[in-house]
């Protein structure tokens, strides 16, 4: 048997982000191939965190240092649009937010040359090139794989919650695809997505994991394309659902939410993990990402059904204590203000068509908006 | 017997440009398929064979390609293309990457003097060789937008093949321009139209670039952004401008660049759609390229030999200088100051064009410095699309399929 895998220590509610960016021309807003180049430029840059490729050569992804809360997260994640705005520049290409690009063709996506993605691709067939989707990864610091189990059950309740505030995938291969993310439906078709099976602690996740490896399925954590998902190596966990936002501070802002949620879940400790919670599952995340807030969401702890907006502006009120304390209030409240008008960035790419009438154009205000600094615009 | 038949031509039929036309884009597009499926060259290649056995020095079916019923259709396909190369000039990506203008500006100035240098050291007279060094400033733009299109490349050596195209296409024109009023001089003209004639070119293709570009803009955003209407728009604008750059003695390419330039830059409502003339573009392309082999002079060739040979070398070299010099600090990857710098060899139907108008107005230019220019055509007709494509290629921008 292979060495067991071994749940590094890490600073319990601590905070780390990656999102994947999209490169786009500026003279038809279709992607670009030239994640090559401007890696090479902001390797030569003072860029804090890491800036690395992704499967095609269309995508790039930011991945922030440690970080103890949401102030640090979103200065370095700012610092970083900057750079990359500025290399960027000089290419003459558009960074872009949002989960997927409204109209690229995925047949024309073209490879990173490094051998993880060849094999990936290898093995996937078109599914790999299809994956030319944006999404943010939030990683939650667990003092133990124990806790990183509980976390991970007791936060896929509310993985609703992170597909409707981050949601900013709505158009696919040039069609309004009625969806406020439409990006999750890629991930569902990798044989290895879906959700932890339900174990009691680290040790019974380890008994599951070898198993799986002594088939040969897996070799490591990567493998599986989980929405949520211990991640031993770096001692956190790992919240995959949300669309890459149209702005950074989005991003920072769904990291402090994250946060606060997690730090409640710990302290708390009201309820215990729910089998049922995975039963429903499937049916909240179609929810979520076809309705986004307006979606409806199944709670088997109370089972109920509510709109899954109240439900996130319910919760925003009972983890104020720990925002507090973690110092994301803004973070949260702002979310919660952003529900309450109907805000999302899917909303926002959908009324942007509705105003220029093309999406290039959508891209190309994407585009500016990445760039450029500010809170979320007025509808 | 005679009345009976009067429905039927007159004996042999006079076939029109129609059906000359028709008839180019047939054997180009033959060509050009064989040369790429049996010897995977471009198909740029094969149009311009086609065009080599069809001209006066083969089989001589099309005689004057650059006169009369022909050179219609050569404006308008190098009037489409330029229009779609200035369209891609972004001004802001200048204004934001200040090496890269630089470079842009470099590589002109580099190829000028390397040519004009080159000439000079072969005893031609200096006017003629300057004029001569402009023309050959120039990249074909034919060459790298058809080229680029049929790999279907994309990437930063791409972006700034065009872009440089474009910026050198403008410098090379501006340029003989400029040295027209001493040609007029030299001429014994009086110096008013000495003067007054650039004057006239200069300001005649910017106004009529202008004028076209806030008809485009202003219709377009009255249309709003559907495709179909916009092509039409696109299309309709192009060839209005083209027949009125004739009419009025203008030369086509520069009125159509500026148009393309105005187009882009000026556009500060967003109006118009990407640009994408497709299938309906590779038409006249193909019949261009048939048209600028049927031109080519291969006459010369054997008289000139050292010249031409010097003029292709050191014009390369020029390009290459400030790309090579310039190409970190602009962004450029490394490696691909290189292959940059060979994608830019190309040299054809603009060149053709621009000598051919020149000695109109001039006629010893034709007879003394002609051959060597056209010679270098010649010459780079063959080398050059396989210059851009391995380019390309090499640099990664190509798409895997082919």
């Amino acid at each position: 048997m292979a060495e067991a895998m071994e749940f590094k220590h890490s600073q319990s509610l601590s905070l780390g982000i990656e999102i994947e960016l999209q490169l786009v021309r500026t003279h038809d807003r279709d992607l670009a191939h030239e994640a090559g180049d401007l890696i090479e430029r902001l390797a030569k840059m003072k860029v804090p965190g890491a800036v690395k490729p992704e499967v095609t050569l269309s995508m790039i992804e930011l991945n922030s240092s440690i970080q103890p809360g949401f102030a640090g997260a979103l200065a370095e994640l700012e610092a970083q649009r900057n750079a990359v705005a500025k290399a960027a520049g000089v290419l003459n290409l558009g960074i872009c937010g949002g989960g997927s690009h409204p109209f690229h063709d995925w047949a024309e996506r073209r490879v990173y040359p490094a051998d993880r993605f060849k094999e990936v691709t290898r093995r996937y067939g078109y599914l790999a090139k299809q994956f030319t989707v944006f999404g943010q990864h939030i990683h939650l610091g667990c003092s133990s794989g124990d806790e990183a189990v509980y976390l991970v059950h007791m936060l896929t309740r509310y993985m609703p919650h992170f597909i409707a505030l981050s949601a900013a995938s709505p158009f696919y291969q040039g069609e309004d695809t009625s969806f406020q993310s439409s990006r999750l439906t890629a991930v569902s078709a990798f044989p290895l997505s879906g959700h932890m099976p339900f174990v009691p602690d680290w040790a019974a996740f380890l008994e599951y994991f070898e198993t799986m490896r002594g088939y040969g399925i897996v070799e490591g954590m990567k493998d599986f394309y989980w929405d949520i998902r211990p991640k031993p190596e770096y001692g956190t966990i790992e919240i995959r659902v949300c669309d890459t936002p149209l702005t950074v501070r989005r991003a920072a802002l769904l990291a402090g939410y994250a946060q606060a949620l997690a730090a409640w879940l710990v302290e708390d400790r009201a309820r215990a993990p729910l089998a049922a919670v995975y039963q429903v599952n499937a049916y909240n995340r179609f929810e979520a990402c076809r309705f986004g807030c307006e979606g409806e969401l199944v709670d088997p702890y109370t089972r109920s059904r509510r709109k899954i907006g109240q439900d996130i502006l319910d919760t925003a009120a009972a983890v104020m204590p720990q925002a507090t304390r973690l110092g994301c209030v803004d973070a949260v409240r702002e979310l919660g203000e952003d529900v309450r008008r109907g805000y999302s960035d899917a909303g926002w790419l959908r009324a942007r068509l509705a105003a220029s009438g093309s999406l290039p154009d959508v891209v190309r205000e994407a585009a500016e908006r990445w760039s450029a600094s500010g809170k979320t615009p007025t509808l | 017997m005679q009345d009976v038949a009067w429905f039927l031509p007159a004996w042999p039929p006079v076939f029109g440009d129609l059906a000359l036309f028709g008839g180019l884009l047939l054997a180009g597009m033959l060509g050009g398929e064989l040369v790429h499926r049996v010897l995977s060259l471009p198909r740029v290649t094969g149009y311009v064979l086609v065009g080599v056995l069809c001209g006066p020095q083969v089989l001589g079916l099309v005689r004057d390609p650059l006169t009369a019923g022909a050179r219609v259709f050569v404006d308008l396909a190098l009037g489409l293309i330029v229009f779609e190369l200035g369209h891609r000039l972004d001004l802001q990506w200048l204004a934001r990457n200040r090496w890269l203008a630089l470079a842009a500006l470099g590589e002109c100035l580099g190829a000028f003097f390397a040519i004009y240098a080159g000439l000079l050291y072969f005893d031609y007279p200096p006017l003629l060789a300057a004029c001569a060094a402009a023309v050959g400033t120039a990249t074909s733009p034919a060459v790298v937008m058809v080229v680029s299109t049929e790999l279907r490349a994309s990437g930063q050596i791409t972006e700034r093949m065009l872009l440089f195209t474009a910026v050198n296409c403008v410098f090379a024109y501006v340029a003989l321009m400029l040295f027209l009023p001493m040609v007029h001089l030299q001429h014994e003209t009086s110096w008013r139209s000495a003067i007054l004639h650039p004057m006239y070119l200069l300001a005649g293709a910017a106004s009529l670039g202008f004028i076209g570009s806030q008809v485009m803009l202003g219709l377009a955003k009255w249309l709003g952004k559907r495709e179909d209407r916009q092509f039409i728009l696109l299309v309709a604008v192009v060839v209005l401008e083209v027949g009125i750059a004739r009419a009025l003695n203008i030369p086509v390419v520069v009125a159509l660049l500026t148009l393309g330039i105005f187009a882009r830059n000026l556009d500060y409502d967003h109006a118009l759609l990407p640009l994408r003339f497709g299938h309906a573009g590779q038409l006249l392309f193909v019949v261009l390229f048939v048209l600028s082999g049927a031109s080519l002079d291969f006459s010369g060739l054997e008289t000139v030999a050292t010249v031409t040979a010097v003029f292709v070398l050191v014009r390369f070299l020029g390009k290459a200088l400030s790309i090579l010099a310039l190409g970190r600090l602009s962004g450029l990857r490394a490696g691909g100051a290189g292959l940059l710098s060979l994608s830019l060899l190309p040299m054809s139907g603009l060149a053709l064009v621009m000598v051919y108008d020149t000695a109109t107005i001039y006629p010893r230019f034709g007879a003394e410095l002609a051959a060597v220019v056209l010679s270098a055509v010649a010459l780079l007709e063959i080398i050059g699309p396989l210059a851009t494509q391995f380019a390309l290629k090499h640099a990664g921008e190509a798409h895997p399929e082919n």
